[in-house]
């Protein structure tokens, strides 16, 4: 199972009415993407990411503990507990512990916990008159005992004190996603397009009357308006919407970590158009698993069947998000073709994607 | 003071604003009211983000500006480019439709952007370019080399050849434009401009 690095900052459990508990987590969460994409909110307070990566990337277990609690004493001005162990259920409890759980160490971690770190109170209360005291005393007993005398809710339990299960059964707060979406800016708000401060001039009205007439020609869908948002590639951050429709208005004062650099595309399709990648032996380019390309790409194949020879590649860029959309992994790629068009692409689901052109 | 300063305003006002690197590029730094720009280019070559780059300035100091014809428009590379998209209106798929569509909207914005998804008709494009002197607004149509705009235009920028400058990705691109067109075009001639920058801007090179 893999080591979680989980970090319990005490002061950010509570949340304070006026949405700054939020706020300050996405600062956090925002830095700490610096240092490992994977970084996941459990609950308001604790977050996870895996101890690996980071460790192999920094030079030791010792060096990540110390740029984590750095970021958390420059962003948030407080200190934190920290501690490691295999999944999620034990690396709560070392944080909240402030422990390091060694290698390998996680199941006699695990079996010293009181009962009542199952979270359970009737079967802390029960377990205590059947002399079961700490989690190893419940993972020993066997399992059609425990179907016996227990509800569903604690055979659950007690897989996660056998190590069967990862983590307990509403470790997780399911909502905290969405909430801290919410709290990045993204508010519905009804409209009409309107002007500077929410007035409208003769401009607006004229511009509006116009827009009126070609949607009346064209349909709901023939007149467009855009925004812009979060996140790390052009196609993610904007939004076109039939004008006149009720819209989220989306504020992006909010730093992105890992944003693609660069200039953006000035074509962004927003139906990505499937095309294939060759390398010099015409055989398919493919993502491999670390992120890096099977070969090195020497044509464009678009899937109308035209070929372009590809004369310079830039990327992969792989892109993983894991908390605030459902788990996507991507990476992008730019290519220039040999009329000198350059191209953003995008690898997803096991095949490339045109994405973007720079016309 | 007031009376030497009005007929600068006056002729100001006949101009929409553009930004550098086009400011020193047109005759009176910005786009006469009642013109028509064409922008022609090689399909990837640049002229694309060249034609919408010109809305920055003009979105910028609060006119409407829209964009017909043009499909999937980049809109993080627009705003890049310094338009201000709460004052756009995009009619990307406009059918059989987008003349009727750019004539309607040149009667309520300031600036339209039309890419014809065919070749244009000595006839549309006459009518448009009516509309244009008559409503006093701004035409700039965007066009390949298998379907140029039919009319002479009262400024032409064609490209003619495009370079990107890499490092280990895509950091900008040089493109070179003919400046051409009717009567005063000030600087005519070819000129290189970068667009877009490190920072997806348009700017003198």
């Amino acid at each position: 199972m893999e080591r979680l690095l989980a970090l319990w900052v005490g002061p950010l459990c509570e949340e304070r009415p006026d949405g700054s508990t939020l706020r300050d987590h996405l600062r956090l969460l925002d830095a700490l993407t610096a240092l490992c994409p994977f970084v996941e909110p459990v609950r308001l307070g604790l977050c996870v990411l895996p101890l690996r990566g980071p460790s192999r990337f920094f030079g030791g277990d010792d060096a990540v503990y110390a740029a984590v609690r750095g970021i958390v004493r420059d962003v948030l001005g407080l200190e934190l507990s920290l501690g490691v162990a295999e999944g999620l259920f034990c690396a709560e409890l070392a944080a909240r512990q402030g422990v390091v759980v060694p290698a390998g160490e996680t199941t006699a971690f695990r079996r010293r916990q009181p009962l009542a770190a199952l979270g359970h109170k009737e079967l802390a209360t029960t377990g205590r008159r059947l002399g079961l005291y700490s989690v190893g005393d419940f993972a020993d007993l066997d399992a059609a005992r425990v179907a016996e005398r227990f509800s569903a809710a604690v055979r659950v339990l007690h897989r996660v004190a056998r190590g069967e299960l990862a983590e307990l059964p509403g470790q997780r707060d399911t909502r905290l996603a969405a909430r801290l979406r919410s709290a990045r800016g993204e508010d519905v708000v009804g409209d009409e397009q309107t002007g500077f401060f929410g007035q409208r001039s003769a401009g607006d009205e004229r511009a509006q009357a116009a827009a009126h007439r070609v949607r009346h020609r064209l349909g709901p869908e023939g007149v467009l308006v855009a925004r812009l948002h979060g996140g790390r590639v052009p196609e993610d951050r904007a939004t076109l919407s039939p004008w006149g429709s009720p819209s989220r208005e989306v504020r992006d004062d909010a730093p992105w970590p890992g944003r693609l650099a660069g200039p953006s595309p000035i074509t962004s399709l927003h139906q990505p158009v499937a095309v294939e990648l060759r390398d010099e032996h015409d055989e398919p380019v493919r993502m491999g698993a670390r992120g890096s390309l099977s070969a090195a790409p020497t044509s464009l194949v678009l899937l109308r069947g035209s070929r372009r020879a590809v004369t310079w590649f830039a990327g992969p860029w792989p892109l993983v998000e894991r908390w605030w959309t459902a788990p996507r992994r991507r990476a992008h790629l730019q290519v220039l073709l040999d009329g000198g068009e350059a191209m953003l692409l995008c690898a997803e689901a096991g095949r490339w994607w045109l994405v973007g052109v720079y016309d | 003071m007031v009376a030497s300063l009005r007929p600068v305003a006056l002729a100001k006002s006949r101009l929409v604003p553009v930004a550098e690197p086009w400011s020193s590029l047109v005759p009176g730094g910005g786009l006469r009211r009642g013109s028509t720009v064409t922008v022609h280019a090689r399909p990837g070559l640049g002229g694309l983000s060249v034609a919408l780059s010109l809305l920055g300035e003009a979105s910028a100091q609060g006119h409407w500006v829209a964009v017909v014809g043009v499909d999937d428009p980049g809109v993080v590379a627009m705003s890049d480019l310094g338009v201000d998209l709460r004052r756009v209106l995009f009619v990307p798929r406009p059918r059989g439709a987008w003349a009727e569509a750019a004539a309607d909207l040149l009667d309520g914005v300031d600036l339209v952007v039309v890419r014809p998804p065919s070749r244009c008709s000595h006839g549309a494009a006459r009518k448009l370019m009516d509309r244009v002197r008559e409503r006093g607004t701004e035409l700039i149509a965007l066009t390949e080399p298998n379907a140029p705009w039919p009319l002479p235009a009262d400024l032409s920028l064609h490209l003619t050849a495009s370079r990107w400058v890499m490092s280990s990705r895509l950091d900008a691109r040089y493109v070179t434009l003919r400046v051409g067109g009717r009567g005063e075009a000030a600087r005519r001639g070819e000129h290189v401009v970068m667009v877009p920058d490190v920072r997806g801007r348009a700017v003198a090179r």
